[in-house]
């Protein structure tokens, strides 16, 4: 009997965790359900790019993703758009309670009437601000040409800053940056390093304001229709999977950050309490001016997971 | 008449969105150069053009669309014709017209592909991402673009059984430069 | 196998006179259709998504920009004062061709809309002064060429986004700055060619210009020329992308055609805005067939296998540099650049990338093959358009240009084995 295919495809290289990520989800799922399920891992925008995928998937051209969370706005789902607030999650313990637990499962059933499942939220990691000043506070951001992916949300956080974001391609930031057309950006210390924008930024702030992540989704249609013994085979090799690219985001991170440090060319700040405070104070009305299209409650159930670790939100 | 309207609409179509999307992109780049400019900034910092390049690549999707109709009726679009050239008349006709068929069969079922997708878009409530406008009247542009195209092919096909005439659009035309005129003023004076 | 059929397919309906773009198009819903499940509705997503990419749009901009250019006077203007530099020399006005070609390929993408340009107005001027026909037609058609080489590029362009994607995928902005030196190398080699011949036959001279005159000269093709710092200089500096520096050129030429040397009355601006809009949407709908294209091959990994081939011939960067030319050459028989660049990039980038070849010297590569293709029969836009403005046959224009053209193929030898040429300037300037 053929096997069932199952088309992975993502956007980035196969080298990058979530590359990885998914070529061990290729190997746990076809060991797991002993070669019933076939698993083809299309990297680098090879089948479809980030502004089609979504919809290849609900056409069932392919079975599976991992989009950035950024992307379940625009297909209706505004709710995914808490993930870009700013210090939204005060640490990692914060946003595990949140994609691990009840909050979680509440958002990915927003997709179902979109004809997708959710299966796992993946980590790309905290996002640094970086530019060719030194970002100590806020009102350093005054009148900076800031990139920004296209958010609502981001383009808020900026210009509560007093920056001006420029939605920009990923691909185009390091000429962007070299050249300055934008004086500065927002990534994860992974992603600056891979496109080494420190080649390019004199400065720093190891800020960790905004998250970055990516959810693993399916075909509703697709994934239901399976026998349920695999199915559940997948759901295993899904856990694994991920405990596995998130194990490797944030290790990623780390190196990367340390052989920026190395490299010596960005000088990095560590934020200060009374600096972190500002910080949190200038963005805390992007917040307030987000629940109109999130929704308060979600907001609020966050703000809940956050003070039960010990956050005053 | 009819006719005459839907190619006066036609052509204003695409000559604005040409017009259009290079005045969006002007003043998106004035903008972002102003919002530098001390004292002016704090008069258009609060403008946000973010969805320019948006605009922009929408209004060039659509001119593409019906500018490719528009093609189709101007005869520009271009093909590998040196071997049915060199055939005797009546079997290049076969072939223009072959091809003109294809032409009107490719866009035809594209059009009707395109309606199928709007439709199931429409039942959604995707928006774009910066302009936040519904997704499915953006993607007009596949269905509407198409059918038109499909109607232009058909409308050459016709004209060309009837006259054995085809558009044919000539890339050495150059409006408003008179060669006789221009060799007068060749060399410094 | 499937490869043998889809390129089969293709192959038959191109040959059969169709639009290009209608040919990639059918292609790929027929393979679509009766060899594999992946839904046909896909086909109409890609169809407005293929396109659907800020780069892109630098081509409309750059085709309006062209033509405000070529009708608002600035040619006239560039030709003069080529003329004044360089028209006491051996060759006169044919130099002065090339030079001038040089120059308004630096404000313009395209080859063919350069011919236009110059030809137009230097080609009678040259029959005037005594110049045979033919070797006016010779020089324009060849340097017009340069239009894709000097950048900004349309060509260029359509290589960024055949091979976007793909990890080690050059940049608009670093093929736009190595294609400056080869530019200015190519225009050399092509003057010295007419400068060879002019001697040789006793082609007629023009007086020397004084300095007052060359000022004069300069002075009046001074707004057009500034386009050149616009575009590169904004690039460079980083005050436009791209596709921003391509349609503030727009908007700078549209100025100076109407309002700054009045060549152009304000009733003429709609028909250039629908003649550039017809010419890009033509573009645009052949980018949109041929992405429909790659995605195809792509999801039956034709590219992946081919490159695996290749790479078991074990031919070596030299002879795989030389079957690259050969296949390029030969597909300019039949095509227009476009559409090879788009279909032939794909397959050959991820090749030239394994076998360590750097991208930017091989986007070049592809360029100066394209010039080539543009120039010679059967198919070659180039020929055409110098034919409709000389109204020489194409046979007779063949003729006419292989000196010329054997000095573009010697050249096309010097770029492809000598990568420096290429890549020593982008590299001096830091972009890459
Ligand atoms: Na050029
Ligand atoms: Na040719």
């Amino acid at each position: 009997q053929d096997p069932i295919v199952i088309k992975f495809s993502h956007v980035v290289a196969p080298e990058t965790p979530k590359g990885k990520g998914a070529e061990k989800f290729r190997e746990l799922a076809e060991k797991m359900t002993n070669g019933r399920v076939k698993i083809e891992v299309y990297p680098n925008s090879q089948l479809y790019k980030d502004k089609e995928e979504l919809e290849a998937l609900q056409l069932g051209a392919v079975q599976m993703l991992a989009p950035s969370l950024a992307k379940f706005g625009p297909l209706g789902a505004k709710e995914f758009e808490v993930f870009d607030l700013p210090y939204i999650f005060p640490d990692k313990v914060v946003l595990q309670r949140v994609t691990e637990g009840p909050v979680g499962k509440k958002l990915f059933q927003k997709l179902e009437s979109k004809g997708i499942i959710g299966l796992a939220y993946w980590d790309n990691g905290f996002k640094i601000m970086s530019a060719n000043k030194p970002l100590t506070m806020p009102a350093d951001m005054k009148g900076l040409k800031m990139r920004i992916q296209s958010s609502k949300v981001l383009d808020a956080q900026m210009r509560a800053l007093g920056a001006l974001p420029q939605v920009m391609a990923f691909s185009e930031v390091y000429q962007a940056l070299q050249t300055g057309v934008v004086d500065g950006t927002e990534n994860p210390p992974s992603n600056m390093y891979t496109q080494k924008m420190h080649e390019v930024q004199k400065h720093a702030t190891l800020t960790n304001h905004g998250y970055l992540g990516y959810a693993v989704i399916v075909n509703k249609k697709f994934w239901e229709g399976l026998p349920a013994d695999v199915r559940g085979q997948l759901e295993t090799a899904m856990k694994e999977a991920t405990k596995f690219a998130n194990d490797i985001a944030q290790a990623e991170n780390d190196t990367s950050l340390a052989q920026m440090k190395a490299a010596g060319t960005t000088q990095f700040h560590e934020q200060s309490k009374e600096e972190r405070a500002a910080w949190m104070q200038a963005l805390k009305p992007v917040h307030k001016d987000a629940e109109s299209r999130v929704g308060k409650e979600l907001i609020e159930e966050i703000y809940k997971e956050a003070e039960a670790a010990g956050y005053k939100m | 008449m009819f006719m005459k309207i839907l190619d006066r609409l036609e052509e204003a179509l695409i000559a604005s969105l040409m017009a259009g999307a290079t005045l969006v992109i002007f003043a998106a780049v004035v903008h972002r150069y102003l919002s530098g400019v001390p004292v002016v900034q704090d008069y258009v910092l609060h403008w946000n053009l973010a969805w320019a390049q948006e605009l922009c690549i929408y209004m060039f999707v659509w001119m593409a669309k019906f500018g490719a109709a528009y093609g189709v009726r101007t005869g520009i679009h271009v093909g590998v014709d040196v071997i049915i050239n060199r055939m005797e008349p009546n079997l290049r006709g076969k072939f223009v017209l072959f091809g003109l068929g294809a032409g009107a069969l490719f866009t035809g079922i594209v059009g009707s592909l395109g309606a199928r997708f709007v439709y199931h878009i429409s039942e959604t409530d995707q928006v774009s991402a910066d302009l936040e406008w519904p997704m499915w009247i953006i993607y007009l542009a596949v269905p509407l673009g198409s059918y038109l195209m499909c109607f232009r092919f058909l409308q050459v096909a016709w004209t060309f059984v009837r006259t054995g005439e085809l558009p044919h659009h000539d890339h050495a035309q150059v409006d408003g430069i008179d060669p006789v005129e221009a060799a007068k003023e060749g060399g410094p004076a | 196998m499937n490869a043998a059929i889809i390129f089969g397919l293709l192959l038959a309906l191109m040959l059969t006179g169709m639009p290009i773009s209608i040919s990639l198009g059918l292609t790929v819903l027929s393979f679509l259709f009766f060899m594999t499940d992946v839904p046909i509705d896909a086909v109409a997503l890609k169809l407005f998504t293929g396109i659907e990419k800020f780069e892109i749009m630098a081509i409309p901009f750059f085709i309006l920009a062209g033509n405000f250019l070529t009708h608002g006077g600035v040619a006239r203007r560039m030709i003069n004062f080529a003329t004044s530099m360089v028209g006491h020399w051996n060759g006169g006005l044919g130099l002065a061709g090339v030079m001038a070609c040089a120059l308004f390929a630096a404000v313009s993408g395209s080859s063919p809309a350069t011919v236009v340009a110059i030809g137009s107005i230097i080609l009678p001027a040259m029959v005037a002064q005594g110049f045979p026909k033919n070797f006016g037609a010779g020089i324009i058609t060849t340097s017009g060429a340069l239009g894709i080489l000097i950048p900004p590029s349309i060509v260029m362009v359509m290589y960024c986004v055949a091979t976007t994607g793909h990890p080690q995928a050059a940049s608009i902005g670093q093929m736009f700055i190595a294609g400056v030196v080869p530019g200015i190398l190519l225009a050399c080699f092509l003057g010295f060619t007419t400068w060879f011949r002019a001697r040789k036959f006793g082609y007629p001279r023009l007086p020397k210009a004084s300095l007052r005159q060359r000022l004069h000269a300069l002075r009046e093709s001074f707004w057009g020329l500034l386009l050149i710092i616009v575009v590169m200089g904004g690039i460079y500096s980083g005050i436009f992308t791209p596709t921003e520096a391509a349609a503030m050129a727009a908007v700078y030429a549209f100025v100076v055609a109407v309002f700054i040397y009045k060549d152009m009355p304000l009733s003429r601006v709609p028909k250039v805005l629908l003649d550039s809009a017809s010419m890009s949407a033509m573009l645009l709908y052949i980018i949109t067939n041929a992405v429909l294209f790659s995605f195809l091959m792509t999801s039956e990994q034709i590219p992946q296998n081919m490159a695996a081939w290749i790479l078991d011939q074990n031919m070596g960067v030299w002879v795989f540099l030389l079957v690259v030319n050969i296949i390029l050459l030969a597909a300019g028989n039949f095509m227009e650049p476009s559409s090879i660049v788009l279909i032939m990039a794909p397959i050959l980038f991820p090749v030239a990338m394994k076998l360590g070849i750097d991208p930017v010297h091989f986007g070049i590569l592809i360029i100066v093959n394209m010039e080539v293709g543009m120039c010679h029969p059967p198919v070659g836009l180039n020929l055409y358009v110098a034919s409709g403005i000389t109204k020489m046959g194409i046979t007779e224009l063949t003729v006419a240009v292989w000196p010329w053209l054997l000095t573009m193929l010697i050249f096309l030898g010097l770029i492809t084995y000598v990568p420096a040429i290429t890549l020593w300037f982008p590299r001096l300037l830091g972009f890459m």
